[in-house]
């Protein structure tokens, strides 16, 4: 994936102070802080090409991500992360509103971002959907009441759900999945979670309920009593042998796969084009409870201001042009300007990515790699059929605190399993 | 109200520097119309302000002293109306007695390594659940058994720690759900005492705290909320109120403090509200303060409720104390 700076970092800046101009000879820089969901090396060179800037990606893990988006907001101009990640960040005084006057797209980004549903008539989701920490209320903190500035620009986006060996859960299709087969004894010893809490303890949670075992009043902001059910349900699990282990990379879910050591496991696009032989056997479910979705956008640090606050809002804005979108789009994620997105990809392309219509040919990845096999249909449908079931946001609930910690000692457990 | 019958040694502080001012008022030594105000007082006692303030309260509310229209009170009843005597408190034969004596000189011990151990063992609830050795207490703070224990039945009462199953000391875990109770409770309790204090508020207190506001002399919200507290909240006839309210905010402040540590960045938009809540109450305006503080309360706990996730991140405090160990 990206690398991080390649090129030489500018003089130190300090909070508040202007920035001297720059050097004669020198492109302008912009530096982006983020992970590798959207910092993609084929986005960065498009948006230097389009704008005539540098662009330096700092690429983190997604805990290491927020926390220094938070501490050391003077390292970036703009971070990329997820809408619910912002409890921590926003409130932690690192970013400054966007006005959505200057976003020249603003009135083309769909309703999923701007009003939490496709229509008004969509349940939002549990959780953080991205519209209750979307726009900046008066009083400074976030909410869902429309104003004019915003706390992050709606980007990429996508519904998740995990993936399965159909050997083992057979050939029904992946609609006939259920959450309530990441927990399922059939799979005991090849269940693998994904190891960050704000993603992974819903995972375990929605197949908790899903299998009947626990019940939960809120599962988008638990109790504490119901956080300490899930962790002792998942310890006796653990102790019974039900996990290989749990991943912190696509990389390494995408290594278990191909070598055979799980048979249900936490997923996401693109991982199902990355399992070589695999390929077919292991498929994306469509969970009939729904999905866990999240949602992606830029943000501005508060320390910009000026010259360089045009150039970010240069870059908010290039986001959604068009183009990046595509090259989000050849790796299973959605654009907030789909209408935007389908004049840079191929009728077969948009047909397959957000229409849910058969591949009529083959189609590549981001970075030129088969992904698609002519006569594949994605799992779940259109875009409109796959964001209308959304059972829960990825969050960073009220007790995350108590919740992460607890998730962190299961997860350390796990490691100590000898696999 | 009426003191509790406990032994000197346990019993509040403000209780004891009561019991000692009833003492020299009733035996003559104290002469009607002496101004007592509670700097001097908490000199002689060897003590903060605080308990000086709620003691004379106390005295105030048996009819041993009265306000009068200077700063402090005077000593008698008011309907006879002393002629104010300013005089310091050594041009008379003020006497502790030796029971006292002795509670107050424990506290002393006491009082010393109490603040301490009060603010690591706040701080330390963000980072989950701890279990209190009362031994290596003792070892660290270089006390007896029986001062640790004193300072941990101190903790106790203050709610800061409690009894687990087996008999041992727990603190924390400072969990969203205590920490939405806490500013439930702040928001019940604390414009209650903003309405009781209203008559006793220093107007010229509030309007030097404007003054250092308006130029920006005031530079984090936590001063402020310690003005509100001092100057306003701290005014309302009602010791008990007081000592709840202060007791809530105890964990609140440290986590406060805990986040300020690790870098969190001025709050401006509460530094303003704290502007705006001052304003109102300089004016007098006290409904639309009351209902100002608690609409700011709102905010700040939501505020304080997102802020602490970010502590998830962070792993325990290397320099944690040695008698706190994890759970």
């Amino acid at each position: 994936m990206s690398g991080i700076s390649a090129s030489p970092r500018p003089a130190l800046r300090l909070a508040g102070q202007k920035l001297a101009a720059p050097a004669q000879a020198r492109r302008r820089v912009l530096h982006v802080r983020g992970t590798d969901v959207t910092l993609l090396e084929e986005v960065r060179k498009l948006a230097e090409a389009d704008l005539g800037i540098d662009i330096v990606y700092e690429t983190l893990d997604f805990l290491t991500c927020q926390y220094r988006a938070a501490m050391d907001p003077l390292a970036y101009d703009i971070y990329e992360q997820c809408f619910h990640n912002l409890d921590i960040v926003w409130y932690w005084g690192a970013l400054q509103p966007i006005d959505t006057a200057r976003i020249r797209q603003w009135e083309n980004i769909g309703d999923l971002s701007k009003a939490g549903g496709i229509s008004k008539y969509t349940w939002q989701g549990h959780g953080d959907a991205p519209v209750r920490k979307l726009y900046v209320q008066p009083d400074g903190t976030l909410g869902q009441q429309p104003m004019p500035m915003i706390s992050m620009l709606p980007t990429a986006h996508n519904v998740d759900s995990f993936g399965y060996d159909r050997r083992l859960f057979g050939d029904e299709g992946p609609e006939g999945a259920s959450w309530a087969w990441l927990l399922d004894r059939r799979a005991r010893g090849r269940i693998a979670l994904v190891d960050e809490p704000a993603i992974g303890i819903f995972d375990a949670a929605l197949a908790a309920e899903a299998n009947g075992d626990l019940t939960f009043q809120d599962i988008g902001n638990m109790t504490v009593d119901e956080i300490d059910s899930l962790m002792a349900l998942l310890e006796t699990l653990r102790q019974q042998g039900f996990f290989v282990g749990s991943w912190l990379t696509p990389a390494q879910a995408e290594t278990m796969i191909r070598n055979d050591r799980v048979s249900v496991q936490s997923m996401w696009s693109p991982s199902y084009s990355n399992l070589g032989a695999m390929q077919g056997v292991f498929c994306e479910s469509v969970p009939r409870e729904g999905y866990r979705a999240w949602h992606g956008g830029a943000s501005l640090a508060r320390h910009l201001d000026g010259a360089k606050l045009d150039m970010a809002y240069d870059y908010l804005n290039w986001w959604l042009a068009g183009p990046a979108g595509a090259i989000m789009a050849r790796q299973g994620h959605y654009m907030t300007n789909a209408e935007g997105v389908r004049e840079y990809l191929s009728p077969e392309e948009w047909g397959y990515w957000y229409e849910g219509d058969i591949a009529l040919c083959d189609l590549k990845g981001p970075d030129g790699r088969i992904v698609v096999r002519a006569g594949q249909r994605r799992p779940g449908g259109a875009y409109r059929e796959r964001v209308g079931r959304i059972a829960l946001w990825n969050t960073v609930m009220d007790e995350y605190n108590y919740a992460a910690r607890a998730w962190t000692r299961f997860i350390a457990a796990l490691g100590t399993r000898p696999s | 109200m009426t003191p509790k019958p406990a032994p000197q040694g346990q019993e509040p502080l403000y209780e004891t520097i009561a019991r000692v001012l009833r003492h020299n008022i009733v035996s003559g030594r104290l002469p009607e119309g002496l101004v007592l105000v509670e700097g001097p007082i908490a000199k002689l006692m060897q003590t903060s302000r605080a308990p000086v303030q709620a003691s004379l309260r106390m005295l105030n509310a048996e009819g041993l002293i009265h306000r009068f229209r200077g700063r402090g009170y005077l000593v008698g009843r008011a309907s006879r109306g002393p002629a104010p005597i300013r005089r310091p408190l050594d041009d008379f034969d003020f006497d502790i007695p030796a029971a006292s004596q002795s509670a107050l000189a424990v506290r002393g011990t006491w009082l010393r390594v109490y603040d301490r151990v009060e603010a690591e063992i706040a701080a330390c609830q963000i980072f989950g659940e701890f279990r209190v050795i009362e031994t290596e207490l003792a070892n660290h703070l270089g006390v007896s058994r029986t001062v640790a224990r004193d300072v941990l039945s101190r903790l106790n009462e203050r709610g800061l720690i409690r009894k687990g199953a087996a008999s041992n000391w727990l603190a924390g875990p400072l969990t969203a759900r205590t920490l939405q109770e806490k500013f439930e409770l702040r928001s019940i309790m604390e414009p209650a005492a903003l309405r009781l204090a209203a008559d006793f508020i220093d107007y010229g207190q509030i309007a030097r705290v404007l003054a250092q506001i308006n130029t920006g002399q005031t530079k984090d919200a936590a001063e402020l909320e310690d003005a509100l507290m001092r100057f306003c909240l701290g005014r309302a006839p009602n010791a008990a109120l007081i000592e709840v309210i202060t007791n809530n905010r105890l964990l609140l402040s440290a986590m406060d403090k805990a986040l300020s540590d690790l870098g969190l960045p001025v709050d401006t938009v509460a530094l303003d509200q704290y502007g705006a809540l001052f304003q109102l109450i300089g004016a007098r305006q006290i409904n639309a303060a009351t209902a100002f503080l608690q609409e700011h309360l709102r905010i700040l706990s939501y505020k304080s409720l997102a802020r602490l996730k970010i502590v998830a991140l962070i792993p325990e405090s290397e320099s944690l104390p040695k008698y706190l160990s994890k759970v």
